[in-house]
């Protein structure tokens, strides 16, 4: 997997309250770091798996989503899809200090220069 | 506490609210609590409440964030447009961040959960009888976070110290690199350079984090630090100054034509669990949003039995112009779409 987008998910998408996060290439490697163990690499792995189901559906809207956030009561997942192929997956603790970063990193991933 | 006030010193306070039970509540255990001192009036709906005020001048409106068509958060700020001396508080059976920052940049005094028992109406109660006694500090609030914002940057400047300060808030993600005492770069937007450190700095709202040093992509600023606060200070007055003559303040962003922006909701649809329409407005193929909503409850099943967070609530859709909320409870469907955009000002 690209370094760029290794070092980024290492170094920036997990600020307090991230119990996991994830990147997906767009020729499928997957790359996930685990926070807390409540939600562990492989569990991450196959939340960026799910999000196919949802390219087709969700992101096929005419409301053209860039992200979306699905919440539940004890915490949020985030995925969020570039035009190029690459997913980011976030997975945060409910009413935690991640939440009012998910904004501006979701911004950031889709900014990031990751090359061809 | 409630201190001996007479009745033409009564404040009317309004609850807005759609659920019967809560109104029924708030008559019943604020209502002793208050006798003499506040007269209460409670509205169902958003309509309701706009009514209300039309006929009896209030002191206070306590707005439920979670009401169908005209939700809290529009309805915040709604008020503060048309009754700027009206206090606000939201409430919320779900706090979140997200939620208590728009609340409270829509003008809301207090962003606070929805009391459930005796004992919590109390402690609202107090609250409240604490906050129709602070005398209004006009612009206080909006002040001191800029200053803040500017103190830091002086300090570490002064520190000769070398940092990134990351500053944002829903619409924008900036970033103002300091290197040994010199502010070098600014990026906010699609700005770059002074410009962009002028328009971070004039943001009304927000949050900042300091963040160790790292080299910026490019360096666009040069020139003494005190001498950039001084001139992104005078473009922020002028835009003041702007705003207090009724003018709309001048896009730092573009320096050009004043807009404001208007959030509009474009698609209401409310559905029982089967996918029987209760209430419609603005969807154009209501089947295709039904199956979208079932198709959310699908995957929604299957992304709760992966993560294990609890029950699923909500789908939260961002798109560049606006956002939509879609809950699917095995009793309801739900889907609400906004969009946001800048008009020109009034």
């Amino acid at each position: 997997m690209n370094t760029t987008a290794k070092n980024w998910l290492t170094e920036r998408a997990s600020p307090p309250g991230t119990l996991a996060c994830g990147l997906r290439s767009p020729d499928g490697e997957v790359f996930c770091r685990s926070i807390e163990e409540i939600c562990p690499e492989p569990t991450m792995q196959k939340l960026l798996g799910q999000f196919d189901g949802m390219r087709a559906t969700i992101f096929a809207d005419p409301l053209a989503p860039r992200w979306c956030t699905w919440a539940f009561d004890q915490g949020q997942i985030r995925f969020v899809p570039r035009t190029d192929g690459w997913l980011l997956g976030l997975v945060i603790r409910a009413e935690s200090d991640a939440q009012p970063r998910l904004d501006p990193l979701s911004t950031e991933f889709l900014g990031l220069d990751l090359g061809a | 506490m409630v201190s001996h006030r007479n009745n033409q010193n009564l404040r009317h306070i309004l609850f807005v609210d759609d659920e019967p039970d809560f109104l029924r509540m708030v008559q019943d255990v604020l209502g002793p609590l208050c006798a003499g001192h506040w007269q209460l009036h409670c509205a169902g709906s958003a309509d309701a409440a706009l009514e209300q005020l039309k006929r009896q001048r209030m002191d206070l409106a306590v707005v439920d964030t979670n009401m169908p068509v005209l939700d809290g958060l529009q309805l915040l700020n709604l008020l503060g447009k048309r009754y700027p001396e009206l206090k606000k508080v939201s409430l919320t059976g779900f706090v979140s961040e997200d939620q208590r920052s728009a609340c409270l940049a829509a003008g809301a005094e207090l962003f606070i959960e929805k009391p459930r028992s005796t004992e919590e109406f109390r402690a609202v109660f107090a609250m409240l009888d604490d906050l129709m006694s602070w005398v209004p500090q006009q612009g206080f609030q909006g002040m001191l976070r800029r200053v803040g914002l500017q103190d830091v940057i002086q300090m570490e400047c002064l520190g000769r110290n070398s940092s990134v300060l990351e500053v944002y808030n829903e619409h924008v993600l900036g970033r103002i690199y300091i290197e040994e005492g010199s502010i070098i770069h600014a990026a906010g937007g699609d700005l770059v350079g002074e410009r962009a450190l002028q328009r971070l700095l004039a943001l009304p709202g927000g949050s900042f984090e300091l963040v160790p040093f790292e080299p910026p992509p490019e360096r666009t600023i040069v020139g003494p630090w005190e001498f950039l606060l001084m001139e992104a200070a005078r473009v922020r007055d002028e835009n003041a100054a702007q705003a207090a003559t009724g003018q709309p303040e001048v896009d730092p962003k573009t320096l050009a034509a004043p807009t404001v922006p208007t959030v509009q909701v474009t698609e209401t649809l409310i559905c029982t669990g089967m996918g029987h329409t209760l209430y419609e407005s603005g969807c154009a193929d209501v089947q295709n949003r039904v199956m979208l909503l079932k198709n959310i409850a699908r995957q929604a099943t299957q992304l709760g039995a992966i993560a294990l967070l609890g029950n699923f609530d909500r789908l939260e859709l961002q798109a560049a112009e606006g956002r939509a909320i879609a809950q699917a409870r095995p009793d309801r469907l739900v889907f609400v779409a906004v969009t946001s955009t800048r008009s020109p000002g009034a």
